[in-house]
């Protein structure tokens, strides 16, 4: 698990109120860790408060599982610049 | 979690988004002769087979927009209430679901005895709230059984927090409303009604402004919880209220 994830964990832990320890990515937040769907908002609201990312309506539907939301949390935010090539630093 | 996301709401439910003038145009079909004829014939019914008693209309706002969040027991709930308002009846905005207008006979009907919404308000909740926005927004009124389901023997179920949401973003007050022993005469499985007395209680318009400022400290989703768990109190409250009629 990357940095962004064990962050995305950790706030959606916070926003659920479920120990990180008892989420496992792959769980379905709505039917097995009891997210409701307003608290599936709340998740949303949280993840673009913290990255800025806006979230197409259409795409929460798609939303079960914490891997869900990392997924869509890195494509939706921008990644940061690629180092440049050996080479390239030299010129 | 992180507090004050009520903007996020706000902008999920556009509610500074200006509705078309004549959004509620659409609803309105049947209530020029259809609709009066109806409640003239169903009145026969709710007085002299249901002797329906109604109290604390006098407390109902003056004008709308409100929401009226009532108890969920029978099909004949809604007419109980619109019959109860008289033509006020017709300021009302019934948000209907799925489960009676995917049927032909109760569709026909829904459309003679209400402004009805027809909405998903399970599977697709966030535009049903946004519909339920704009009509409070166009000065109409809102009525919703929080309960999602009809309650079989007319015990009050868990609300569902949509109608803490709709009150708490537009700010608009609150009627709790408790309908006792419908059930007796429409239950689920009947096609005709039985004789039993049936009450109607509207109770004291409720505020909103508290839960607005509880948003600025305090996370939505909690705030539209609690404002949801607080007029399921006072229906409850209505229903320990009522006096008991044979």
């Amino acid at each position: 698990m990357n940095n962004l994830s064990k962050e995305i964990k950790t706030l959606v832990a916070k926003v659920i109120k479920v120990p990180e320890d008892k989420i496992d990515p792959n769980a379905n937040l709505f039917t097995q860790l009891g997210v409701d769907s307003l608290l599936g908002v709340e998740i949303f609201a949280a993840l673009d408060k913290k990255y800025g990312i806006d979230v197409p309506e259409d795409r929460l539907r798609g939303i079960g599982t914490l891997n869900d939301i990392i997924r869509l949390v890195e494509e939706l935010t921008p990644r940061p610049p690629l180092l440049k090539r050996e080479g390239e630093k030299r010129s | 979690m992180p507090e004050g996301t009520s903007e996020y709401w706000r902008k999920l439910l556009a509610i500074d988004v200006p509705p078309e003038p004549d959004f509620l145009k659409q609803y309105r079909t049947f209530h020029r002769f259809f609709r009066p004829l109806f409640y003239a014939i169903v009145s026969i019914p709710l007085r002299f087979y249901c002797h329906e008693k109604v109290y604390g209309l006098e407390s109902l706002p003056e004008k709308p927009p409100y929401i009226i969040a009532a108890n969920h027991s029978s099909a004949m709930d809604y007419a109980a209430v619109a019959w109860a308002l008289g033509k006020r009846r017709e300021e009302l905005y019934p948000l209907v679901t799925r489960y009676y207008y995917d049927k032909p006979w109760s569709n026909f009907w829904i459309k003679i005895a209400a402004n009805a919404v027809k909405l998903d308000t399970v599977e697709d909740f966030l535009p049903a709230l946004r519909v339920g926005v704009k009509i409070l927004k166009l000065g109409g009124a809102i009525y919703v059984n929080p309960e999602g389901l009809r309650s079989p023997a007319g015990n009050l179920l868990p609300f569902r927090p949509g109608v803490g949401v709709l009150a708490v973003e537009t700010g608009v007050p609150v009627v709790p409303v408790y309908l006792r022993n419908t059930w007796k005469v429409l239950p689920a499985d009947a096609i005709l009604p039985r004789p039993h007395p049936v009450s109607v209680s509207f109770g004291k318009p409720m505020d909103m402004k508290t839960y607005q400022e509880k948003l600025k400290i305090k996370p939505a989703y909690e705030v539209y919880k609690e404002a949801t768990e607080e007029i399921r109190n006072r229906v409850l409250e209505l229903a320990a209220n009522l006096p008991l009629r044979r």
